[in-house]
């Protein structure tokens, strides 16, 4: 018996990465996954994977920044599995996505409106695609992947921390709309993970070692017990909260 | 099979409410239980049920503000069942009449010692008591019990100036103790419903500040107690979970 069982999970960025692993994780503890991906076929190929070890998962092709598609995601996943019970907001333009670090001012505008495109309004639109069927059932439980370089305001990516603090203050006043109707909505801030990546080096990720009381590199699957926590019923009564789990750099 | 088979975790302030709940949860996921509570027939109490349950736990009278009686605690816990994996620090003072519900002038000095004794020294020489062992381990799990209101600012002084040293003691406690594999977090709950001799009625006040409207019980706390005494939570340390309905927002 899983802590998750009978649950419809709907990961982002699923097919890779620290959403992979989340999806594998609820599978495990008995959730339905649908990895929704912007990469289709990695999506697929990964559901694929979890079918032949036993688990339900569908694999979509979604751009998280438009509305039309996130509906369809919905849609798609209310035909297949008729329900949803959770959202993770993961899908992001992050570590495994090309983008500038720099100094603001050469900040590409039109990357800094696509990182908030994906990054920001991306959680706006799945949340606002999952929410009337949430109310619906009364229950609900939403994860937005923000960042710890929100806390500590890491220079160069300025993009892409504004995004990420905007996921949080998102997550404070979406649970206190959506808590009357069972809603949870909650936050949490990875360090700088080690999701497998061609362009960086496992070195890279062990900059930041020496900031952590537990000191070693953060590997996706440190971030799953806090993704199965927050999905599961164990935490209906948190909301609004955002944790960092980054092995102790931020103390928040 | 349980969250958390084999662990032996001590709860402090176990035999009533709040610890009470965790006690009762982590014996269901399969922990070994030490009741630390001052009220030594209550904790009995409390172990006995457990027994009956099908669960396993003892009870040691304990006062946590004393040096003496924290390192016995230790003692006898080792002695029973060799090993200690997690430390819950719940044990505080947080009622009448022990806590006087006034403004800085009406609360005396002596007051003020008695709260900063139990509520902060404490889970300090809680913690003193147990890291020899868990360092020698090298694996730990460490939750302190804060409260909301050091975020919202609404207690006494007393009472919030303790609940605050206690997120302090987290953060600080939590880099010390890294390389050894021991996690510190603490959990901040809004205002339970865990004193027996009042009913719900009494806890409605804070409802309407809340994300989810109605009032917390100690079974709200478990889940999150029982998240951060598991390896789910193994690379998480240093953290302040507010659960409390959504009311405070960290």
């Amino acid at each position: 018996m899983g802590r998750l069982d009978d649950r419809v999970i709907i990961v982002t960025g699923g097919a890779a990465g620290i959403g992979r692993a989340f999806a594998d994780g609820f599978v495990r503890e008995g959730a339905s996954v649908v990895l929704a991906d912007i990469n289709g076929e990695q999506a697929e190929r990964s559901a694929e994977e979890i079918r032949q070890a036993g688990g339900q998962a569908l694999g979509l092709t979604v751009d998280v920044s438009d509305q039309a598609q996130t509906e369809t995601m919905v849609a798609e996943t209310l035909s297949r599995f008729g329900k949803v019970t959770g959202l993770v907001n993961n899908a992001a333009i992050a570590i495994r996505v090309r983008h500038t670090r720099a100094p603001l001012e050469e900040i590409p505008l039109d990357e800094f409106d696509r990182m908030l495109a994906v990054n920001l309004k991306g959680v706006f639109l799945c949340s606002r695609a999952v929410l009337p069927h949430m109310k619906e059932q009364g229950y609900g439980k939403i994860i937005n992947m923000s960042s710890g370089t929100f806390f500590n305001g890491r220079e160069n990516l300025v993009h892409y921390v504004a995004s990420k603090g905007g996921v949080i203050a998102f997550t404070r006043v979406l649970a206190r709309e959506a808590g009357p109707s069972g809603i949870r909505v909650n936050s949490i801030a990875p360090g700088l993970t080690a999701s497998e990546t061609e362009e960086h080096s496992l070195e890279e990720f062990a900059v930041r070692i020496p900031n952590r009381a537990i000191k070693r590199i953060e590997v996706p699957e440190d971030l799953v017990g806090a993704g199965i926590f927050f999905m599961s019923a164990e935490s209906d009564f948190i909301s609004g909260q955002t944790l960092a789990v980054d092995g102790g750099v931020v103390v928040h | 099979m349980g969250k958390l088979d084999e662990r032996v975790i001590i709860v402090t302030g176990g035999a009533q409410g709040i610890g009470r709940a965790f006690s009762m949860r982590f014996a269901e996921e399969g922990a070994r239980v030490v009741i630390a509570d001052i009220n030594g027939p209550a904790a009995e109490k409390t172990a006995a049920e457990i027994g009956e349950a099908g669960g396993e736990a003892i009870a040691v009278p304990t006062d946590v503000s004393d040096h003496e009686s924290t390192e016995a605690m230790a003692q006898a816990v080792l002695e029973k069942w060799g090993r200690i994996d997690g430390l819950v620090n719940n044990a505080a003072v947080f009622q009448r009449p022990q806590i006087t519900r006034g403004t800085v002038e009406e609360i005396t000095a002596e007051e003020w010692d008695r709260v900063m004794a139990v509520n902060v020294r404490g889970p300090f020489l809680c913690c003193r008591a147990v890291l020899p062992h868990m360092k020698a381990r090298g694996y730990g799990k460490i939750v302190n019990i804060s409260s909301g209101t050091f975020f919202s600012g609404r207690s006494s002084t007393q009472y919030v100036a303790s609940k605050g040293a206690v997120v302090g003691m987290t953060r600080t406690l939590s880099r010390e103790v890294g390389d050894f594999n021991i996690t510190v977090n603490s959990i901040a709950p809004g205002s339970t419903a865990s004193d027996p001799e009042r009913d719900e009625s009494n806890y409605q006040g804070r409802v309407p500040d809340r994300s989810i409207k109605r009032v917390e019980r100690p079974e709200d706390l478990a889940g999150a107690g029982v998240f951060l005494m598991s390896s789910d939570s193994d690379f998480m340390t240093g953290q302040t979970m507010i659960v409390d309905g959504g009311a405070a927002l960290n």
